[in-house]
């Protein structure tokens, strides 16, 4: 018997925009950016001083101790679990999926520098350090006693989370699943970027001809799913319907996407043929949307391939253009933008005042918030350092 | 989950002991592990912490890596793509290029080796003096990609992060991408390299065994247990669909049951948990008739006394019947994936000797270790995390 669809009915997240889901669906529509100068760390010694940094959310009961990216982790998994029964969590039916891609680097830094001085630094605050930190925390938190699982593959690492979500929720190993993302700045990705001259001192442009690298970003995207039944029983409303996901690898280079978009292209189809749909369904995308020259290349290629001569009138739009790049997390948060796309069936425009460069052959949404019709089809792509593709695709519930 | 039976077709292994299973099972009937001192000239450690490390260094690897490939990457990488080779050639499969290949592998700490020279540039020297070449390989995700360079698998590319359980999941998951049918053969293990930083945190974690008037040793299920031996290397095993291994006449090593994933909360963030009583019961109840055939367990003990316990409980509970047990990390080391290659071997009728360096079975535990040759018929394999997430896996005779 399989369990029939899987729904999502919470979402919660952090980002430069606020902590809360209406802080970051109000910004986004309005397409508010969230990148300013860092005050995390010093930017004296870096190529670039800006970054959509997040406040840290307010600490509850149970998170003294925890890391920068916990905490984001916490607050966001919280808020999408906020309408479910705590003992439905309580659970060897509820896991835990989540990606990280840095977990408490920033604390790990901060260590070492203290070793280096020759210090003796206590290791409590970097115990979460290792990249399972936030999936683990949240676990913790909420007391899930079913599967618990962290994947680190950049910046697909949510994505590829939601997907082992789906197939645990398919496979009816669970009945309900958190899954998404947490990750936090650091001095080691903020240097690293910018030593492969991929951050825009600017806020990102991307999809611009102009476009000249991103912006970095932290904090969390987290969404409740569960199988429609246990929805259904439970009386929750559904948001939407997590339909596919897919993964795919380049084998092209360890930092930079194939230029074909092939691998893109790959994970794409095959997150169609999982969601049981044709490409022709698709009615937006939030797409990875970098503001890299390479990635929105490489991205518009694989659009094309995709979708043939329909990409240029499908809607495009790149949240990282106000959240920033949240590396691990950026899976996560964009798939709860894509939700309330489906929701309130509008899709966030991509910020900045240029218009999209034409080479790029995309329906680039610019300006204000585009209308989407009542049924909706939405694909997300995140691609990532390794070759790491992974998509998911969200649709309207029946 | 699905129709299509998943076996094991080939193995690669690298760690202390050598290159090769061979080498492994060399060591594991000798009882005695091969270590050699940490370099603490950093400073890093505590003055009366621990010394040793079951060590890569030295490894000849250029049977399946050139000079000039092994200088574009960390040792973690190193690792993963030589033990990929290996194992592709243990299996006799030379050309698995394409979409229908996948890579699954985990690693607990990453790579920690470029993670600190990148980190140290920039906290000496300043942002701006972040290598690039260093950034590229510093994610965690980058030994798999790696290998899926190396090999031009551009299937799911999977790196999970789960601490202790890493290992199970990753056989666990890439079982999952053959038996979904989006791949025909899935390179799936772990891989570690241990540096003298992380080795410092560890020990500083009182997670390693210390000097003392014993010596300093990994003791699992021992009275005088201190805590493990940290190690590093890879262990890849080559997955395919049973019927096309039997198509393609390739010797089947092993067929992969099924796993069982918990979770316990009651696990502090560093820590292992109490609830053996749950873990248990999860275990049997998901394995359910599956765990009666069980006549070895591969132990996750690793001489540290919190996980020791709660895994003696755990199984004494699961499996009264009380199989052969053997704690390989006594003798490969903590993380490397050492116990996929120890299960292949029990299956093979390997020797098994009693660590040398336990002395006294901690009769708490109610738990001995078997020693002799021994041929397996169902191996579960045991793995529990710092943090709590628990894994156990089920290999057996084809």
């Amino acid at each position: 018997m399989t369990p029939g669809p899987i729904v999502v009915t919470g979402l919660g997240c952090v980002s430069a925009l606020g902590d809360s889901v209406a802080a970051n669906w109000a910004a986004a529509l309005a397409g508010r950016r969230g990148q300013r100068d860092l005050t995390l760390f010093q930017t004296a010694t870096h190529r670039t001083t800006q970054a959509a940094e997040a406040g840290l959310p307010p600490a509850a009961a149970g998170d003294r101790g925890l890391g920068r990216a916990e905490r984001f982790a916490v607050h966001a998994a919280r808020a999408a679990v906020a309408g479910l029964a705590p003992e439905r969590l309580r659970s060897a039916r509820a896991g835990v999926f989540f990606g990280s891609s840095t977990g408490a680097l920033l604390e790990g830094e901060l260590l070492l520098a203290e070793l280096l001085a020759r210090r003796q630094p206590s290791v409590r605050p970097i115990a979460g350090i290792q990249n399972d930190g936030p999936g683990t925390a949240v676990a913790r938190a909420l007391g899930v006693r079913g599967p618990v699982v962290t994947w680190s593959t950049a910046c697909t690492s949510a994505n590829v989370a939601l997907g082992a979500a789906l197939d645990a929720l398919r496979s009816g190993e669970v009945d309900v699943a958190v899954a998404g993302g947490a990750d936090e700045l650091c001095q080691i990705t903020y240097a690293g970027f910018n030593s492969l001259r991929a951050v825009d001192p600017q806020p990102t442009r991307p999809f611009r001809a102009s476009r000249a690298g991103l912006s970095m970003g932290e904090g969390a995207g987290v969404l409740l799913l569960e199988t429609a039944a246990h929805a259904s029983a439970r009386g929750a409303t559904v948001l939407a319907e997590l339909a596919g996901a897919g993964k795919s690898c380049d084998a092209h280079h360890v930092s930079a996407p194939a230029p074909d978009g092939a691998g893109a292209a790959a994970a794409i189809r095959l997150a169609l043929r999982e969601a049981g749909a044709s490409a022709d369904a698709v009615t937006f995308v939030n797409a990875h949307g970098t503001g890299t020259p390479h990635n929105d290349d490489a991205e518009s290629k694989a659009m094309a391939a995709v979708f043939g001569a329909r990409a240029a009138h499908v809607p495009v739009t790149s949240t990282k253009s106000v959240t920033g790049h949240l590396l691990g997390a950026a899976g996560g948060i964009e798939a709860v933008l894509t939700t309330l796309s489906i929701v309130h069936r509008l899709l966030p425009p991509t910020a900045g005042d240029e218009p999209a460069d034409p080479a790029l052959g995309l329906d680039v949404v610019l300006g204000e918030a585009r209308p989407l019709p009542a049924r909706n089809l939405g694909l997300s792509t995140n691609l990532a350092f390794g070759g790491n593709n992974a998509v998911v695709l969200l649709r309207s519930p029946a | 989950m699905s129709a299509r039976s998943v076996v094991v077709t080939g193995v690669g292994w690298l760690g202390a002991f050598g290159t090769g299973l061979p080498a492994l099972a060399r060591g594991l009937a000798g009882g005695v592990p091969a270590v050699r001192a940490i370099d603490r000239s950093q400073g890093y450690h505590r003055p009366n912490g621990a010394t040793l490390v079951a060590s890569c260094a030295g490894l000849d690897l250029s049977p399946w890596l050139s000079p000039q490939a092994a200088r574009r990457m960390s040792d973690l990488s190193q690792f993963a793509v030589a033990a990929a080779r290996m194992a592709l050639q243990d299996a006799g499969l030379t050309d698995v290029k394409g979409e229908r290949t996948a890579v699954a592998l985990a690693t607990a700490l990453g790579p920690g080796g470029f993670t600190e020279q990148l980190a140290r540039q920039i906290l000496e020297k300043g942002g701006k003096a972040a290598s690039p070449f260093l950034f590229t390989d510093c994610v965690a995700n980058a030994a798999a990609g790696q290998v899926a360079i190396d090999l031009g698998a551009r299937g799911a590319n999977l790196t999970l992060c789960q601490r202790e359980a890493g290992p199970l999941l990753a056989l666990a998951h890439g079982t999952d991408e053959i038996a979904r049918d989006r791949a025909d053969v899935c390179l799936a293990g772990a891989v570690d390299e241990m540096k003298p930083l992380v080795h410092a945190l560890l020990d500083r974690f009182r997670a390693l065994a210390r000097p003392g008037a014993l010596g300093e040793a990994a003791r699992p299920f021992d009275q005088y247990a201190d805590g493990a031996l940290a190690g590093e290397g890879a262990c890849v095993l080559v997955l395919e669909a049973a019927e096309r291994a039997q198509a393609r006449g390739a010797r089947v090593l092993a067929r992969v049951g099924p796993t069982v994933r918990a979770f316990d909360p009651s696990a502090g963030r560093a820590g292992f948990g109490r609830d053996a009583h749950g873990l248990a019961a999860q275990l049997q109840a998901q394995l359910g008739h599956a765990l009666v055939g069980v006549d070895t367990v591969v132990c996750g003990a690793s001489g540290v006394p919190a996980h020791d316990r709660l895994e003696a409980a755990i199984l004494r509970r699961a499996l009264p019947h009380a199989p052969f047990a053997v704690a390989p990390k006594a003798l490969h080391g903590e993380f490397g994936g050492g116990t996929l290659g120890t299960a292949l071997l029990a299956l093979a009728n390997a020797e098994f000797a009693h660590p040398a360096a336990c002395r006294q079975p901690d009769p708490r535990h109610g738990l001995a270790l078997g020693h002799g040759r021994h041929r397996a018929g169902r191996v579960l394999l045991s793995a529990l995390a710092a943090g709590g997430v628990a894994a156990w896996t089920v290999l057996e005779q084809p």
